[in-house]
């Protein structure tokens, strides 16, 4: 095919293959060696570097070796060294098959969804954790089971484990899985930067979980200044993660953008889009626009606590508010990176089992971009009562309160969507459902949070707490579940078991909203956030919210049976097509084939041509999807 | 879940991907990242105004926090030199001039090393140190992160060379197509003509070079002049 | 959009939407005065204070905007879900119907509208005297009239106040006078905290550095409870006290207290500010 066929691909000399042991490995490895420089600049260096015991600077230099250890060992490191040298990429690298690819660098971007899957779940699965625990410490008034120290550091893991893993919950597994599915794509744009936001990520996570080690950290998933500065040397791991979080959003988002952008097949225009596609374009500009912010905002408090800047650090001409502009800047919209994606799940679920074509899509468009560009300009209303920039607050309640209305255009396009349809119940149905309760009550009680004189209460209290439980557990979390219960019979060829989809479901829902609906209550009687103790007339409600928690953590159980026994034991093979939904990769046999398409597909319409050829369960198969396959 | 992976892929029958891919995806990519370099640097941006605004304790800049306006000068002007020889290696390289492109390439790598050694250079002769108040803070993070983005860029650069050079001696023609698409595994060949990986990935460098440059003119002016 | 297949016509009955319409409405004529009533009885912080009374107010507003929002929902999604389900076990599409720029059009005035109104007595509300919120240093609603200015003092882990009228007086407890306007100046040492007078319908955040300003009018003589609303580390759970609002005699009278019991540690206090910058309290390295 080429011109000139005689160049020769370097020679290869591995002599271990890479995978996650050798990542581990050097991760390790990797922790030592940049611990021992730390402590050996600590002993040699000018004064401002060597003022305390706990050296900071070794801990940052370990993680930081660690995590470049780790990806070495994974084999990232194999194609900048190769450039480096002047080499072409060579892309044998993620040829093996079987069960080991999914234990190490593989740029098939099914595979990476898959293990986005498992990653974000057992990452889930430790926050989810955290949370039972904390149920558990409030379970009586005085404090109980953890010192209190304890008690903040699990605080803190499951609120930044929660934000950081799970900004990448539906865009990690199934935005990678089937966005190049939807649109006709072989790949994603840069398939081993795909593979490296879920290393990265992962790396995260491991970091995030070894601050028990360093005594934890006090200050929540916030992170605030100057709390933050005062911390031990467990406020690196959380430093670190969310750091690295943000660079595996970054490249995330790029990717996302760039794929959707630039693979799409022939007559996908904009307008014939799947919404769920129009729905990763908005989070995913949110991702690489906001994550910078953060980093930048992190790394200044790594410079306050290695080399002593005084950023956020007031009586050296610093400012805490600094850190709480830059955290929120970034903050909010990352409010949206957990929630833009349920929107996007829903729209995307909803025409298919009311079997209607989705109603407004322009609208719900429209909506998930209003939403995406007002979300920078609504940061400081997690200040109202600050003491920053109290004339600017009718403004910030103004634009919070705005965001409604291309919300509003999320529920009108999926109410339309239902409204005249032949609903049927299936459970990703049912999760989509529940969003519409949830994010209704999430949605009604930020209005409250939004308002100043009404904030002047419920601000720092459990009221919030309640409120963004209830749109990002029961906006992101349901969502999470849908797409789980919708995409997995293509993701793995199998189905999951339909009735103990439902007892998840109903149980799940149930034991959320009794779990988080008192907690409206209890911020409305006075008790804030993230304490370990509270008064004792609050006892009653709060042993319900813990009793129901445990519920909803049970509830999780069941899921997880399910998923294990349809997958592991049951093994019933999914149809092609079990859902009759018109979008290109149920088109495909399941699982999809390693090229996804023999020949690139050509789009004639958009995927919600429902009820078009009178009513009949489509059977398209575009141009170019591979013939039979699949069950 | 052996089932998950036994796909055997019959390439004969495997559309290649248009040639025109990796270009598109590199561009878009490039300004995605610029876009992204943006918001990290405007949080520096923020932090000069905002600190320099409130004063906080009077600490903002004591009389001796003076950086060299020379040093940092040098160090501009090389990153900024840096950045229009690759746009002029880039117009070279359109032009079929291969040898030109790579005399200024090697030429613009070398102006940027110098640019992180002035920036060096700076920081070691400088008579404040990070504990100093506001603006020594935002002054050391801010050009210290912007070296960073400096050696991103270099690494950038020598890739680009280091193919060009090494293959200086093949005739490069069109490239095929499924091509360095990232997607060999899947079209069953490896890259052929590796020439043609540079031109695609020199257009998103010279955009993003600039661009960077760019912020480092802005970096300049609000650190020295301001 | 298109026209309706004829095995549909029977779902595209156009009753529905006037029985969904007719439904919401009349529900929201009933419901939404009882709910609005029932919030002015039960939501916090009560009615100690006119900021907390203002609170209530506010929420009564958005309670009174809220309910047929939510009541449109319950009824449309009551509705939809039963009637337009799917009824035999026969996969078939419903009509194809993609949009309607009139519902678009209504819908979206409608929002706006409810959003604006929102938002307008939002602002008049806050501008009236502040809502008690923390203002920062050149606050903008600022009531009239005499006021008392205390200075609240966060530290890990508990709060003191400061009598900048009786002689920079700082002392544990918070007495206040009943019927005075009160001008608290909140400021932290240390970490934020955030000073929660929760009965008197004041929040308020502590930054070192910073002085943060809020209002309060109080009525009758009561107690109330102070939390700290903002993590402030270990013992952060263990920031809460109990505040007074006496009589302006007994209020003179405690302050003559106060001042004797804390003389002989008032003279090692710096003089009073509206902010304090101890040494920076730094371990990092
Ligand atoms: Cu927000
Ligand atoms: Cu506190």
């Amino acid at each position: 095919m080429s011109a000139n066929a005689a160049v020769p691909t370097p020679p290869r000399r591995r002599v271990v293959g890479y995978n996650l042991l050798t990542g581990l490995v050097l991760g390790v490895v990797g922790y030592y060696v940049g611990w021992w420089i730390g402590h050996h600049i600590h002993a040699t260096s000018i004064g401002y570097f060597a003022d305390t015991n706990q050296n900071d600077i070794a801990v940052f230099l370990g993680y930081f070796l660690s995590v470049v250890g780790f990806l070495a060992g994974l084999g990232f490191l194999s194609y900048p060294w190769a450039r480096v040298r002047g080499y072409p990429p060579s892309l044998r690298e993620k040829e093996t098959a079987g069960v080991a690819r999914y234990f190490g660098l593989c740029t098939d971007h099914k595979v990476v969804g898959i293990q986005y899957l498992i990653g974000i779940g057992v990452f889930f699965f430790i926050g989810g954790l955290n949370a039972m625990l904390i149920r558990f410490e409030l379970l009586r008034p005085g404090g109980q089971a953890f010192p209190a120290g304890n008690y903040l550091t699990l605080v803190g893991l499951h609120g930044t484990m929660m934000m950081g893993i799970m900004s990448s919950a539906i865009l990690g597994p199934f935005a990678n899985y089937v966005v190049p599915l939807m649109i006709g794509a072989r790949r994603m744009a840069f398939p081993r930067i795909e593979a490296l936001t879920f290393w990265l990520l992962m790396a995260a996570g491991t970091l995030l979980a070894t601050t028990i080690f360093f005594g934890g950290f006090p200050t929540g998933w916030t992170g605030y200044e100057p709390l933050n500065d005062q911390a031990n040397s467990g406020m690196d791991s959380y430093i670190v993660f969310f750091g690295l979080v943000g660079i595996s959003m970054l490249l995330l988002g790029l990717n996302m953008i760039a794929t959707i952008v630039t693979m799409r097949a022939p007559g996908l225009t904009w307008s014939r889009l799947p919404i769920f596609c129009w729905g990763v374009i908005s989070t995913a500009s949110l991702m690489l626009l906001a994550s910078p912010v953060l980093i930048a905002a992190l790394l200044m408090a790594t410079l306050d606590r290695t080399a002593q800047t005084s950023f956020f650090i007031p009586s050296a001409g610093g400012s805490t508010y600094l850190y709480q502009n830059l955290f929120w800047v970034f903050g909010h919209p990352e409010v949206y990176i957990l929630a833009l994606p349920g929107f996007a799940v829903v729209l995307e679920l909803l025409p298919v089992f009311a079997r209607k074509p989705l109603w407004g899509y322009r609208l719900a468009v429209a909506g998930m971009l209003g939403v995406t560009l007002l979300s920078w300009l609504v940061w400081q209303h997690h200040l109202f009562v600050s003491g920053i920039n109290g004339d600017l607050r009718p403004f910030y309640m103004l634009s919070t309160e705005l965001i409604s209305i291309p919300t509003g255009f999320t529920f009108l396009c999926g109410m339309m969507t239902l409204w005249r349809g032949r609903i049927r119940y299936t459970v990703p149905m049912l999760f989509c459902l529940a969003w519409f309760f949830n994010f209704l009550i999430g949605g009604l009680s930020g209005v409250f949070l939004s308002d100043v004189p009404s904030d002047v209460t419920t601000h720092g209290s459990f009221f919030s707490m309640a409120h963004f439980h209830y749109t990002i557990m029961g906006g992101l979390v349901f969502t999470f579940f849908a797409a789980i219960y919708y995409w997995i019979p293509k993701m793995t060829g199998f189905q999951l078991n339909d009735r103990l989809g439902k007892i998840h479901f109903w149980t799940m829902f149930i034991a959320f909203n009794s779990t988080f609906a008192p907690l409206f209550a209890i911020g409305f009687m006075g008790q804030p956030r993230r304490v370990v103790t509270y008064p004792s007339h609050l006892q009653f409600l709060n042993d319900w919210v813990s009793v129901s928690a445990f519920v909803l953590g049970a509830s999780m159980l069941v899921f997880l049976a399910n998923f294990v026994w349809s997958l592991v034991f049951a093994r019933v093979p999914a149809p092609r097509n079990p859902w009759g939904s018109r979008s290109l990769e149920w088109q495909l046999p399941s699982p999809v084939p390693v090229h996804n398409f023999d020949k690139i597909p050509v789009f004639t319409d958009d995927p919600y041509g429902y009820g078009d050829d009178d009513g009949r369960v489509p059977a398209v198969v575009p141009v170019g999807a591979p013939a039979g396959g699949g069950s | 879940m052996s089932s998950f992976a036994e796909h055997s892929t019959d390439y004969a029958v495997v559309e290649s991907e248009p040639p025109e891919q990796l270009g598109r995806n590199l561009n878009t990519a490039g300004h995605l990242l610029a876009s992204a370099t943006a918001f990290f640097f405007l949080a520096f941006v923020f932090a000069y105004f905002y600190l320099r605004a409130l004063n906080n304790a009077g600490l903002w800049r004591p009389r001796h926090v003076n950086p060299s306006l020379t040093l940092g000068t040098l160090a501009i002007v090389a990153v900024v030199a840096s950045a229009v020889l690759i746009r002029l290696g880039l117009m070279d390289h359109r032009a079929g001039r291969r040898r030109q492109w790579r005399l200024k390439g090697w030429l613009a790598l070398g102006l940027a090393g110098v640019a992180v050694a002035l920036q060096i250079a700076e920081w070691a002769t400088q008579g404040f140190g990070p504990a100093d108040g506001g603006y020594a803070s935002v002054y050391l993070g801010w050009t210290g992160l912007y070296a960073v983005f400096l050696l991103a860029v270099i690494y950038w650069i020598e890739t680009l060379l280091a193919t060009a050079t090494r293959y200086r001696k093949i005739e490069s023609g069109a490239p095929p197509a499924g091509h360095a698409s990232g997607d060999s595994h899947r079209t069953g060949h490896d890259i052929h003509d590796p020439l043609s990986l540079v031109r695609p990935s020199l257009e998103a460098l010279s955009f993003y070079w600039a661009f960077l440059a760019g912020i480092g003119v802005l970096t300049w002016f609000i650190l020295y002049i301001l | 959009m298109a026209a309706a297949a004829p095995s549909t016509r029977a779902a595209r009955d156009p009753s529905h939407g006037r029985r969904l319409i007719g439904a919401w409405i009349l529900l929201s004529v009933i419901l939404t005065p009882i709910v609005v009533w029932l919030a002015g009885k039960v939501i916090p912080p009560g009615n100690k204070t006119h900021q907390a009374s203002e609170q209530v107010f506010d929420n009564q507003w958005i309670v009174a905007v809220s309910t047929p929002v939510a009541l449109l929902m319950i009824a449309f999604f009551l509705y939809t879900l039963i009637v337009f389900r799917a009824r035999d076990g026969e996969l078939r599409d419903g009509p194809p119907i993609r949009g309607d720029a009139r519902i678009q059009i209504t819908w979206i005035v409608i929002t706006s509208a409810a959003v604006l109104t929102l938002a307008v007595f939002g602002t008049y509300e806050l501008l009236q005297n502040g809502a008690g919120g923390g203002q920062g240093p050149d606050p903008v609603a600022v009531p009239s009239g005499s006021k008392l200015p205390v200075q609240v003092i966060g530290q890990q882990w508990e709060f003191t106040y400061r009598y900048p009228t009786y002689g920079g007086l700082e002392t544990p407890h918070l007495v206040l006078p009943a019927d005075r306007q009160i001008e608290l100046h909140v400021t932290s040492l240390d970490a934020i905290h955030s000073f929660w007078a929760y009965e008197l319908g004041v929040k308020a955040d502590a930054n070192p550095g910073v002085d943060n300003v809020a209002y309060v009018k109080l009525k009758s003589p009561t107690t109330f409870h102070i939390h700290c609303a903002e993590l402030c580390g270990l013992w952060h759970g263990y920031m809460f006290d109990t505040g007074k609002v006496v009589s302006q005699s007994d209020f003179a009278a405690w302050i003559k207290q106060q001042q004797a019991q804390f003389q002989p540690v008032s003279q090692y206090l710096p003089r009073y500010a509206r902010s304090y910058y101890p040494d920076p309290q730094r371990r990092a390295g």
